[in-house]
């Protein structure tokens, strides 16, 4: 970019001024340009470099818990319908065990670039700004929870003819799903990672938030017979919207309650993406 | 001259402690211009400043005229920067490493290829380009920051204390391309506490403490007016120093003058005919050293020689 198209120093020494780096004062961040695909990039680069070592965990996870609980514990659980134990839970695995995918990504991979790796204060010294270096991650960390979903429903696909897993090709809105709700996930847990001053301290965000998140997602047993309380907060999770799209769209029975569920993605998208931003932009500002 | 950059009253502050404190230097185009100072001093915070990753608390900081606070984007796209730790993305290999960083500056593809292959050559990495990282020397890690830092091909370069915890070789080899560079018009900022880097390289320099501007100067005009030609160093014993130096002080002009640090006395704006006097005095000649003065001497003298902690 050529100096004397943008806008030359006009401003003293002392003089009193607005926050530097294009922040908004009122949102207390810039607002991101295209600048975050870069970093974004970045984080594919390396996990196509290790790729074969990071998809083992999210395919043999799932189905082992899938098989084991369905075919095992299955066998002691009568449900209402004509449908065995082990198909109820077929819907959740495309978005619980994806959810771990973006939340390490978005725990332990940006603690690690943040604070031991140095890759966040490599790229701040380019024209990336800290709030594009927390999007890329974010949108990285989602697209892991994307591909993982996509792993889980080739697998379940391939076992369809024995298990009748997947009853409507709408299943296939199960990945922009998974995406959507990966973005809440990953914002919300790279706040978290902004405050924590040790890896050890990650675990913490594991088991308030996230274990919580898992056992109330709706993928292992109904929230609407537990306590109201227990309901409510399962309601409050974006992993039980996304098992009850996941639900819909993997058996074809659609409802006009699905819009809510949307409507709650979609709502909490901005502030996630935010207090993700905000939070780990001042933790790298800062120091 | 044209300033490149230009700090006036530049203040960074970490609540009440200033890191840099009112600060004011001007670069001039294709100048090698240095930051020295102690631990501490302030000059990772200014150039943190410059290439806009620490926000300025006050005073100005213009980079080509641009101001740092407004034009962030644009300063940071003139600048390159060698940090103090090898902050390489450890999981790709040298040549991936740069082409992931040239897409941060939006370098297309083809450019960027020309320059990576330009850069390896530079920094002499090409038999290295597809290695991984973990498979460099500490001294090629550095040259391949440096090379990183070209990929956007900066008007200005700065490096933060370039050398630190480099062989001897793998230094001098680092200084070469350093000067290769300010040869082709490149403008450089360094950091460093080492000396010998800071003489050899800069064509002027600050010396800092405490976040202030002590000194500035070309290294041979501060040396001349800080510790003069010479200094003879004393390293006797206590009471045959306190001899030597009661006989020698009163021959000393008003330029002269005798610092004792622990068991070793420095005496500055000397020359041969007092050294051959107290070379004379001393039971062991070997323990009397006269020398050229250098810029540790002024370092030293501006910033105290006893242990800052």
């Amino acid at each position: 970019m050529s100096a004397s198209t943008a806008s030359r120093a006009g401003t003293k020494p002392g003089q009193k001024r607005g926050p530097s780096g294009g922040v908004v004062p009122w949102l207390g961040i810039a607002i991101p340009g295209r600048q975050f695909i870069p970093v974004w990039q970045r984080d594919r680069d390396v996990f196509l470099r290790l790729w074969k070592a990071e998809i083992a965990a999210p395919t043999i996870e799932p189905i082992v818990t899938l098989l084991g609980l369905g075919l095992g514990l299955g066998a002691y659980v009568e449900l209402g319908g004509d449908n065995d134990y082990v198909q109820f839970l077929a819907p959740g695995m495309l978005m619980v065990f994806p959810m771990f995918g973006a939340m390490f990504e978005a725990l332990f991979g940006s603690y690690f670039r943040m604070d031991q790796h140095g890759t966040y204060a490599a790229i701040q010294a380019t024209p990336v700004r800290p709030e594009e270096i927390v999007l890329g991650d974010i949108t990285w960390a989602a697209s892991r929870m994307a591909l993982n979903t996509g792993l889980v429903l080739l697998l379940l696909l391939v076992m369809t003819p024995w298990l009748g897993f997947i009853e409507s090709p709408l299943v296939i809105l199960t990945l922009p799903i998974s995406f959507l709700t990966g973005l809440l996930i990953a914002g919300i847990s790279i706040a978290f990672t902004s405050i924590a001053r040790s890896i050890s301290q990650l675990s913490y965000f594991f088991s308030i938030y996230v274990l919580p998140m898992f056992w109330l997602s709706g993928a292992f047993f109904p929230t609407d017979d537990l306590p109201r309380w227990a309901d409510i907060a399962a309601n409050l999770f974006p992993l039980f919207h996304a098992v009850s799209l996941s639900r819909a769209l993997t058996t074809g029975e659609l409802e006009w309650s699905l819009l809510g569920n949307v409507a709650f993605l979609l709502a909490g998208l901005l502030p996630s993406l935010w207090i993700g931003i905000w939070a780990m932009r001042r933790r790298i500002v800062r120091g | 001259m044209t300033a490149i950059i230009k700090a006036t009253a530049l203040t960074r502050r970490y609540g009440n402690f200033a890191a840099v404190d009112g600060l004011d230097f001007e670069v001039a185009e294709g100048e090698f211009f240095g930051l020295l100072g102690p631990n501490g001093a302030g000059k990772t915070s200014t150039i943190k400043m410059i290439a806009c990753v620490q926000d300025v608390t006050d005073g100005l900081l213009t980079v080509d005229g641009l101001d740092v606070r407004t034009n962030d984007r644009a300063v940071k796209s003139l600048v390159g920067v060698v940090p103090q730790d090898d902050n390489l993305d450890e999981d790709l290999t040298v040549r991936r490493n740069l082409e992931v960083y040239a897409r941060y500056f939006g370098v297309p593809g083809a450019v960027a290829r020309q320059r990576i292959d330009e850069g390896l050559t530079l920094m002499q990495l090409d038999e290295k380009a597809n290695e991984s990282i973990k498979a460099l020397s500490g001294g090629m890690k550095r040259r391949l920051v440096i090379a990183r830092a070209l990929v956007n091909e900066p008007r200005v370069l700065i490096l933060d204390e370039p050398t630190t915890g480099l062989d001897p070789q793998a230094r001098h080899l680092v200084w070469r391309k350093l000067r290769l560079l300010r040869e082709r018009g490149v403008t450089i900022l360094l950091t460093t506490h080492y000396m010998d880097e800071a003489e050899q390289l800069c064509d002027r320099l600050i010396i800092m403490d405490n976040g202030k501007a002590l000194s500035e100067g070309r290294p041979r005009d501060l040396i001349a007016q800080h510790a003069g030609r010479e200094v003879l160093e004393l390293h006797l014993p206590p009471e045959e120093s306190a001899r030597v130096v009661e006989r020698l002080t009163p021959m000393l002009g008003e330029s002269g003058r005798i610092e004792q640090v622990e068991d070793v006395a420095y005496a500055y704006g000397i020359d041969e005919s007092h050294y051959r006097m107290v070379e004379a005095m001393a039971s062991d000649p070997y323990r009397v050293i006269f020398r050229r003065a250098n810029l540790e001497d002024v370092f030293l003298t501006l910033t105290g020689r006893g242990l800052v902690e």
